[in-house]
């Protein structure tokens, strides 16, 4: 891929080098690189993004209330709209304190709670130190993840978090343990009482969350612990008093597997709108509720429902979340509705 | 969607307006939808409400409910689709209650209720795709190729003065203050509307109808403001961190400031105004907090720097909110018609969220340096030494008063009231309110006659103060305020600003400059009609008008 050196030199004459790749904007690539630009409506229109420029670019549509045609001819542009085709300078009204520093954060803490919730899953809170920048409060979008690592390990590993913000730094995972798993096989380990309990926690990122679309339905597909993103979810539903209604497909291999998780039975109380389908792929002679896939759940569900089209939640492995994305096509519904994030292993 | 509501409408297009599947502000196309929807209803609603009131049947919480509902509405307030759709079932329940009032006093009276069509019959559907699809052939431009642009934009210019005058009223509401005359101008309008009018002399001339209420309007919040927590007192407000925890108030809403300064009373929390509410700082009963600290950052549309470097709490108590960066989504909170998807909702008084984040973000660690601006110069204030400003005058001192306000925002061509300010004669003097101040309210303009060339008298809500000065200053001078050596040079973001527009005019106020643009609803023929009437002109080169002004 062709890319452009962009060189933005703010007010306080601050240097910032970004790589623009070809069809990609000044304000896009600033983002990729961990650099939010101010800019509004990221489409020419509101005028946040005014700078001056040297080097061949391309300038995209725009309102000439944001940019004046005079103003474009002295080679000024709008950063959402400019498009480096060559070697750029550009200088910024605005000095460096008023571009936002867009990386994940690091956080270190301690593991306090490890609770096996079902036959091969842990439930995990890591009270995290205090931090100068961000307080004693850990802040997340439902539906994040956090890479976790291990004081002096550089190896880490990809987990959906499964509560919401905390004020008191509490970070919430649902981990399954694998047997041989790099960072579950540390938490067998502390099961036994072994091992340190300091983690490192990387993020939270990730654009998994809820979507607003008016009081649409709310449905959450799960499998396993892909439970713990639509845990974030429904309990951030659940503090907020989100009227939508809401259901849950959970599905998990066997009835040992089902997770026995307080937080999931207070939802039941907490989130009026909230109903629960579980069902297990393998049923045993001790199983007396649906046997299946959430994905099953999810397509007998559609085929019954009327009224507001559902948007889809699904946050799993690639072949979960295709399976979803088929039903819901199946059943004659926009792919728009399903929100989903495939998790890949780590 | 389409929208062109607000100054910063998208004009790349032939036509301007945006009508794409976001808007400049943010705002989604099934917001926009539901936006249009929602007024569709609080028409009807006004439908009834006019004639109940007509009756004697005046149902004022209803209309004290449309004032709410139809704040959510201007731009940069609510972006959240679902409080649209429980506003919609809110108001149809509220229409239904005003219609069976009317319909009762009617048959009271011995009438036979009106069968009213238009709005009043409006059925949403419950159903949200369904009622999405209602959106379709409502909305500003209904009835476009009918009766052509020219009525279109008259009545978006009453519509967008009437959601002005709402969200005053609805200021002015909270802090207890309604009026009966203020609540049946607003039903009156809201059934004008629903009339669907097409004369082009009638819609401007009910345009300065509008105008006329909002002074009214600005009138009971200038009561309610002044009422509750006294006048306002030249104050130097500090405009740099004090070391500890901190909230920061933005928006517009006192009451909520007060209410704020009252739950973090003793808890070591620190607040901060930000944007128009800055004014606070120089009420009495506001100040009187010794945890009211000063005032942080800049005006609206620099809050995503401002807020992100903030490290404390953040309240958005009224317009105007733009999309929170990701670094402070967590820890900002809306209260009353704000809203913004992923941002917690706090009913007015329920703080704890905020100060349980309050408490637990790391605050200011150090003291910035002491810095400090003047503000406070309200009406009791400034009539307070009219006798040293008219003699000022009088000796020469001062030849001429810049009335330099409105709303602040990002455009470059806003630069236009920095430079005015800046090259300004020493012999004038600049007052300000609205958040445009921010463009100049930290330069030392120094001081002539005794008196500070640069004199704040407060928010947009402070219109009514303003007047006051210059009605008072006219009848010291025995003079028309037309005659007074007084320049109106305004800057426009969206419908409270729209609303203070028509107010002025209303007044009778020529030679009004507006920038940085014209709105986009006013066509051309609208605008020669506007310049014909009132002389009002956009602004131009910052210098070339000076000269003009000055004279």
């Amino acid at each position: 891929m062709t890319t452009h050196p962009v060189r933005l030199v703010t007010s306080d004459r601050v240097v910032l080098d970004l790589d623009v790749p070809e069809g990609t904007s000044v304000v896009e690539a600033a983002a990729d690189a961990g650099f939010a630009l101010p800019a509004q409506c990221r489409q020419g229109t509101c005028g946040s993004c005014h700078a001056t420029a040297h080097g061949d670019h391309r300038l995209g549509p725009h309102s000439p209330a944001a940019l004046p045609p005079q103003q474009e001819a002295a080679g000024q542009v709008l950063l959402c709209r400019t498009y480096p085709r060559g070697p750029m300078e550009v200088t910024t009204p605005y000095p460096r304190s008023r571009v936002l520093d867009g990386g994940p954060g690091r956080r270190e803490g301690t593991v306090t709670d490890l609770v096996r919730v079902a036959r091969d899953t842990v439930w995990v809170r890591v009270r995290l130190d205090p931090d100068p920048q961000t307080g004693t409060g850990y802040q997340l979008e439902p539906g994040q993840f956090v890479e976790v690592q291990v004081p002096g390990d550089d190896r880490r590993r990809a987990y959906s978090l499964a509560g919401t913000s905390s004020w008191d730094g509490d970070a919430e995972l649902l981990i399954r343990l694998l047997p041989d798993g790099y960072f579950s096989g540390h938490l067998v380990g502390l099961l036994d009482g072994r091992g340190d309990r300091r983690v490192v926690l990387h993020g939270p990122m990730g654009a998994f969350g809820l979507r607003e679309s008016g009081l649409r339905p709310r449905w959450f597909v799960a499998g396993g612990t892909g439970l713990a993103p639509v845990l974030s979810l429904l309990r951030r539903m659940a503090e907020w008093g989100d009227p939508h209604p809401a259901r849950l497909f959970l599905g998990v291999t066997t009835p040992q597997d089902v997770p026995r998780l307080p937080v999931l039975a207070d939802l039941v109380t907490e989130l009026p709108t909230l109903s629960i389908e579980r069902c297990v792929r393998h049923p045993d002679e001790t199983w007396e509720g649906l046997t299946g896939t959430p994905v099953d759940l999810l397509t007998t569900a559609l085929a019954a429902h009327q009224g507001t089209v559902p948007d889809v939640y699904v946050c799993g492995p690639p072949g979960l979340v295709d399976s979803v994305a088929s039903a819901v096509a199946e059943a004659g519904l926009d792919p728009d509705h399903v929100i989903a994030e495939r998790l890949l292993p780590t | 969607m389409f929208c062109y509501q607000c100054e910063q409408t998208d004009r790349t297009g032939a036509t301007p307006g945006c009508a794409i599947q976001q808007g400049t502000c943010g705002k989604d196309e099934t917001t926009a939808d539901l936006q249009d929807l929602l007024i569709e209803v609080l028409k009807g609603v006004g439908q009834y409400a006019t004639r109940a009131r007509a009756l004697g049947s005046g149902d004022d919480e209803a209309t004290t409910f449309v004032l709410e509902a139809m704040f959510t509405t201007l731009t940069n307030v609510n972006f959240t689709a679902t409080r649209f759709v429980t506003l919609i079932d809110e108001a149809v329940r509220v229409r239904d209650r005003v219609r069976a009032r009317y319909e009762q006093a009617a048959r009271d009276a011995g009438q036979e209720p009106e069968h009213l069509t238009g709005p009043a019959a409006f059925v949403p559907a419950s159903d949200t795709d369904a009622l999405l699809a209602q959106a379709d052939g409502r909305g500003i431009l209904v009835g476009l190729p009918l009766v052509g642009p020219d009525v279109v934009g008259a009545r978006a210019l009453n519509l967008y003065g009437l959601k002005g005058v709402c969200a005053y009223a609805h200021h002015a509401a909270v802090l207890g203050q309604v009026s009966t005359e203020v609540l049946d101008g607003v039903e009156s309008a809201l059934d004008y509307l629903a009339s669907e009018p097409t004369d082009l002399d009638g819609l401007l001339a009910h345009a300065l109808g509008l105008g006329h209420l909002n002074l009214k309007v600005m009138e009971l919040l200038d009561a309610a403001n002044t009422g509750r927590f006294g006048h306002p007192a030249p104050t130097q407000v500090r405009i740099t961190p004090k070391a500890g925890k901190a909230i920061l108030v933005s928006g517009h809403d006192l009451g909520d400031l007060a209410s704020i300064l009252e739950a973090t009373a003793g808890t070591g929390i620190n607040v901060y105004t930000h944007g128009e509410v800055l004014p606070g700082n120089a009420y009495p009963e506001l100040a009187k907090h010794p945890h009211l600290v000063g005032n942080y950052g800049g005006a609206w549309q620099d809050q995503q720097t401002d807020f992100a470097a903030f490290p404390g709490a953040v309240v958005m108590t009224s317009n105007c909110i733009i999309e929170p960066h990701p670094s402070y989504r967590q820890r900002i909170f809306t209260t009353g018609p704000v809203g913004w998807p992923g941002v917690r909702h706090l009913e007015h008084g329920s703080w704890g969220p905020a100060i349980q984040a309050a408490q637990a973000l790391p605050g200011f660690t150090e003291d910035g340096p002491d810095t400090t601006i003047t503000i406070g110069f309200g009406r009791s204030t400034v009539l307070g030494v009219a006798g040293d400003v008219i003699d000022a005058v009088k000796a020469g001192a001062i030849r001429h008063f810049f009335l330099v306000g409105g709303c602040d925002g990002a455009v470059p061509g806003r630069s236009y009231y920095t430079q005015l300010v800046e090259s300004a004669p020493q012999d004038t003097v600049i007052l300000t309110l609205g958040c445009a101040k921010y463009r100049f309210n930290t330069m030392e303009l120094g001081t002539v006659g005794g008196l500070p060339r640069l004199l704040d008298i407060g928010q947009c809500n402070d219109t009514f103060s303003a007047v006051r000065i210059a009605v008072a200053l006219a009848e010291a001078f025995e003079c028309e305020v037309n005659d007074l050596p007084l320049s109106l040079v305004l800057s426009w973001f969206e419908q409270k600003a729209a609303a203070v527009l028509l107010t002025v005019l209303a007044l009778g106020l020529t030679g009004v400059r507006l920038g940085p643009t014209l709105p986009a609803f006013l066509t051309p023929a609208l605008v020669d009609v506007l310049v014909e009437k009132f002389q009002i002109a956009p602004i131009g080169d910052p210098q070339a008008d000076l000269a003009a002004m000055l004279g």
